[in-house]
């Protein structure tokens, strides 16, 4: 899910960048450092779109360095559980999928699959149900549904889950 | 005078000689508190006597005024014990039948005789009214707990029955002890033996407890399993408690406890226990047959000789049908006991494929019996019904090692009343684990056996493996069956199976050990025959190491010795398309087999790259390739790549482009994110892509030349030259870029 938030960051600076440009290279080096990172709290932050307010800055003690408190707005995404996402697979396995939200990655075991869903191996693994209708393989896009969300170390690791209805294979990616 | 006080005073000495008579008492109070506590604060002063009540006034030259202190302690003492008395009144009852258990042994027999009747009697009392008096002395006598002394005399004496040992049929010890006593049931007071003892580790003999051997011969006549021919010997008084002295742990049996046989051919199979006979210590195990059927065969037709078995035969279970094809004589037969039919094969008894076997007690071993996962499916699969119940999963448990239980785990019971409740460990016991649950109505915390309890985990908890095969593993639970979990593991995103026992919560990801000595995981490192390559799994043992040759993939085991150093150099390479790779950027490989894959540059060596994709599930994600085999992508470590890998944090180490893209993006924050990306790109450092004027402001390292070795920072930048301010100077070179410079991070 996606929310649109105000974080804080505190952001050195060394004083050669000091002059006019200041801001900007506050900005830019905020952009740099968080753009594309994920926390465990607040999920992946995808973009800045813009700074509330940059706080006064506090030369730290044995060094040059200059510390200032950055507010920012920027859009997150958070994998919760229960969730229903689309998602792409990237990895077909012998005990489930591996499959790809924007910047999540998910897996999917053959437990959390219908039953009648076997895994083939070959040159192209996949899984398909027992009357052939139904085959995931990769680059497949699959909806499902999140069962279980780990944060471990700010890395976020969901499991998911295609067994229920309306859930599964959506259209082969061409 | 001998003593010496620390404080003398004349006015003391004057008393001195008065102190030591018995007259002390009526001195006057103030010096003698006085003399009091000089006395407490000399400890060191040689005391005549402990106690204040006896006073040797042959020794009072040397006795102190400190007898005056003990007399207060004495009273101080009396009053304790009065105290004690008044609590022991209870245990008086015992402490008299202790102090007449006594008496046979303090009291000659010639004083008995003596004294009269009664004089006896007031004597006894005089002496035993005040049990504790005399224990006073003794060190550490506590309520109620015999002391060594007690226990001494406890022992038997000449008045007392003896032991007499009594050879029987081996094996057969604890049913002549049972036979014995039914028989003095039987008989009533004709019967003139006291006790039988049949001991586990004593074959052949029993003990049999009686005034007189004739006593002993009449209660065996006509005992089947006695020798009564053989001798009867007496146990020494001495030795008549070596008898009964307790040395191992009582095995615990119960049925359907998982066993592993300790002999035969079945040595170190496991087994079920479907009968226990306590009497005959023999037990009826149940096992997945190792029958060589042709054997069985030839022997039932007596052509072949038996000769020494070679080589034990898989287990298998046996068909009954594939028997009687060859001709093997199958009985079917009723068990009285059980009712069930047992296929008898030569004298061995089947039943649903299994073999159901009487074995002593002997040759099975209980303790530590951990089932594989293998084992218990293949015990499994001949079960028509299919799964093994739950209980009999519990019980590998109970022989396991205890304490495995941990505040905070959660947990869920699985035998008796409150089965599948579940709830949070509040306090391990000894025996009883107390749990604390949501459940309202019931008493918190709840106490409940560890054997009825299981651990609890939920699909999607972060879990690590503390012991068994998998130990030091972490990962995430992605099915739960009863006791089994499937967990993900982290590194290896590989599926194992555990035992819930095995695993406990935790939010460390690691694949083990990441650090083993000076070598981290994901190092480059130098091996001794001179190849290189990195580090992708640490053991304790080996390291696996996959080598820098670029096209096949080679993975080496080596020992933490064969390893040379560590190679941290940061070169430059250029691509296929000439543009300058270093470590972090992202480059695509265009040919060989590891053609598609894409990733982060990690190290660069001598011309081969390696680069980390995260998609690659094998050897740790690492790819071996030429770096003229692939391309520079998307710039280095762009935002749109950025988002996706975790570990990039690339940006930081260069320093920050003057012309930073994002304020575009706030002027038009309508146009989407597309043109932002595309601004991103020259964001990094593009190392010889986009504008030049990229690199004014970067920090740079001359390479060639007369500045070579010169650190500054770009200041301008022209066509062929670029204007370095170097922390000294000024300096202008010609520099070609980008082969003279040589990025550097900034600090």
């Amino acid at each position: 899910m996606f929310f649109h938030i105000v974080l804080e960051r505190n952001m050195q600076l060394h004083p050669r960048f000091f002059g006019q440009n200041l801001r900007e290279n506050l900005v830019s080096n905020l952009v740099k450092d968080v753009e594309g990172t994920n926390s465990g709290r607040h999920g992946f932050v995808l973009a800045v779109t813009g700074i509330e307010s940059i706080g006064k800055g506090l030369i730290r003690d044995g060094t040059c360095f200059v510390t200032f408190p950055v507010k920012y707005r920027c859009v997150v995404s958070k994998p919760f559980k229960g969730e229903v996402l689309e998602a792409v697979v990237t990895k077909v396995m012998q005990h489930g999928f591996f499959a790809e939200a924007g910047p999540l990655q998910l897996f999917v075991s053959n437990h959390e699959m219908e039953d009648c869903m076997e895994y083939q191996a070959g040159d192209m693994p996949n899984y398909t149900s027992s009357d052939g209708s139904v085959r995931i393989q990769k680059e497949c896009e699959v909806l499902l549904k999140i069962t279980a969300v780990s944060v471990v170390a700010s890395e976020i690791f969901c499991l998911g889950s295609i067994k229920g209805e309306f859930l599964g294979l959506l259209n082969v990616r061409a | 005078m001998a003593h010496h006080h620390s404080e003398s005073d004349d006015e003391d000495y004057s008393y001195d000689d008065d102190s030591e008579s018995e007259q002390e008492e009526e001195e006057e109070e103030e010096p003698r508190s006085s003399r009091k506590k000089r006395g407490r604060s000399n400890p060191d002063h040689s005391v005549g006597s402990a106690r204040g009540k006896k006073r040797k006034p042959s020794g009072s030259i040397f006795i102190e005024d400190d007898v005056i202190v003990d007399d207060d302690e004495v009273e101080d003492e009396d009053d304790v014990e009065d105290g004690f008395i008044e609590h022991g009144e209870a245990d008086l009852g015992d402490e008299d039948v202790v102090g007449r258990r006594h008496r046979p042994f303090h009291e000659p027999a010639a004083f008995r005789s003596r004294v009269g009747a009664e004089e006896y009697l007031d004597f006894m009392q005089e002496k035993y009214s005040n049990p504790r008096a005399e224990y006073d002395d003794e060190d550490d006598y506590e309520d109620g707990e015999p002391t060594h002394v007690d226990q001494q005399a406890l022992l038997p004496s000449v008045r007392d029955p003896k032991l007499w040992m009594v050879k029987c049929a081996i094996g057969r010890e604890r049913e002549v002890a049972v036979c014995l006593m039914q028989k003095a049931v039987d008989r009533g007071s004709d019967f003139k033996i006291r006790s039988v003892i049949a001991l586990d580790h004593l074959q052949n003999f029993i003990y049999i407890e009686a005034d007189m051997e004739a006593h002993v011969k009449e209660a065996i006549k006509g005992m089947r399993n006695i020798f009564a021919n053989h001798k009867i010997l007496l146990v020494p008084i001495r030795e008549m408690a070596d008898v009964l002295s307790v040395k191992s742990k009582t095995v615990e049996l119960a049925r359907d406890t998982w066993v592993r046989m300790k002999l035969g051919i079945y040595k170190g199979d496991l087994a079920q226990v479907v009968d226990v006979d306590d009497v005959r210590r023999r037990v009826t195990v149940k096992l997945i047959p190792r029958i060589d059927l042709q054997l069985l065969a030839d022997k039932q037709e007596g052509s072949v000789i038996v000769k020494k078995k070679s080589f034990v035969p898989p287990p298998r279970f046996m068909n009954v049908d594939e028997a009687r094809e060859l001709h093997i004589r199958v009985e079917r037969r009723r068990d009285r006991m059980t009712g069930d039919y047992f296929e008898n094969i030569g004298g061995l008894l089947f039943k649903d494929g299994f073999l159901y076997k009487k074995v002593s007690t002997k040759s099975i071993s209980t303790q530590n019996v951990t089932p594989t996962f293998d084992e218990l499916e293949r015990f499994k699969k001949s079960n028509e019904n299919g799964e093994i119940d739950f209980v009999d999963m519990s019980t590998l448990f109970a022989n396991r090692k205890k304490g495995h239980f941990m505040k905070g785990d959660e947990v869920i019971v699985v035998k008796g009343d409150l089965k599948n409740m579940k709830g949070w460990v509040e306090k391990v016991d000894e025996e009883n684990v107390l749990i604390r649950s949501e459940m309202k109505g019931l008493n918190n915390p709840l106490a409940v056996n560890e054997r009825e309890l299981c651990k609890y985990f939920e699909p999607g908890n972060h879990v690590k493996v503390v012991s068994g095969t998998h130990k030091e593993a972490t990962g995430m639970v992605v099915k739960v069956d009863q006791h089994v979990l499937f967990i993900l593991t982290d590194t290896t995103k590989q599926h194992i199976r555990v035992f819930a026992d095995h695993v406990v919560k935790s939010a460390e990801v690691t694949n083990g050990v990441t650090k083993m000595g000076e070598y981290e995981l994901h190092d480059l490192v130098l091996l001794s025959n001179l190849s290189f390559g990195v580090i992708i799994k640490l053991d304790s043992e080996a390291i696996q190491v996959l080598k820098g040759i670029p096209g096949r993939t080679e993975l080496a085991i080596v020992k933490h010795g064969e390893i040379k150093y560590k190679i941290d150099k940061r070169i430059n390479v250029k691509d296929r398309n000439k543009n300058v790779i270093t470590v972090k950027d992202v480059v695509r490989v265009t040919e060989g087999p590891s053609k598609g894959k894409q990733g982060p540059v990690m190290h660069i060596y001598k011309g081969v790259l390696f680069l980390h994709d995260r998609h690659n599930v094998e050897h740790a994600g690492f790819v071996c390739v030429k770096c003229s085999s692939c391309v520079l992508s998307g710039g280095s470590y762009s935002g749109a790549d950025r988002i996706v890998d975790s570990f990039s944090r690339l940006g930081n180490s260069k320093s920050p482009a003057p012309v930073p893209p994002s304020p575009r993006r706030f002027q038009r924050a309508d146009s989407g994110y597309n043109s932002g990306a595309g601004g991103r790109h020259w964001s990094g450092r593009g190392g010889g892509r986009g504008g030049h004027d990229l690199l004014v402001g970067a920090y740079v390292k001359v390479r060639l030349g007369p500045f070579k070795g010169y650190r500054g920072r770009i200041v301008e930048v022209k066509e062929k030259t670029v204007r370095l301010e170097h922390e000294a100077k000024i300096v202008t070179g010609k520099l070609n870029l980008p082969l003279h410079t040589h990025l550097v991070a900034a600090c």
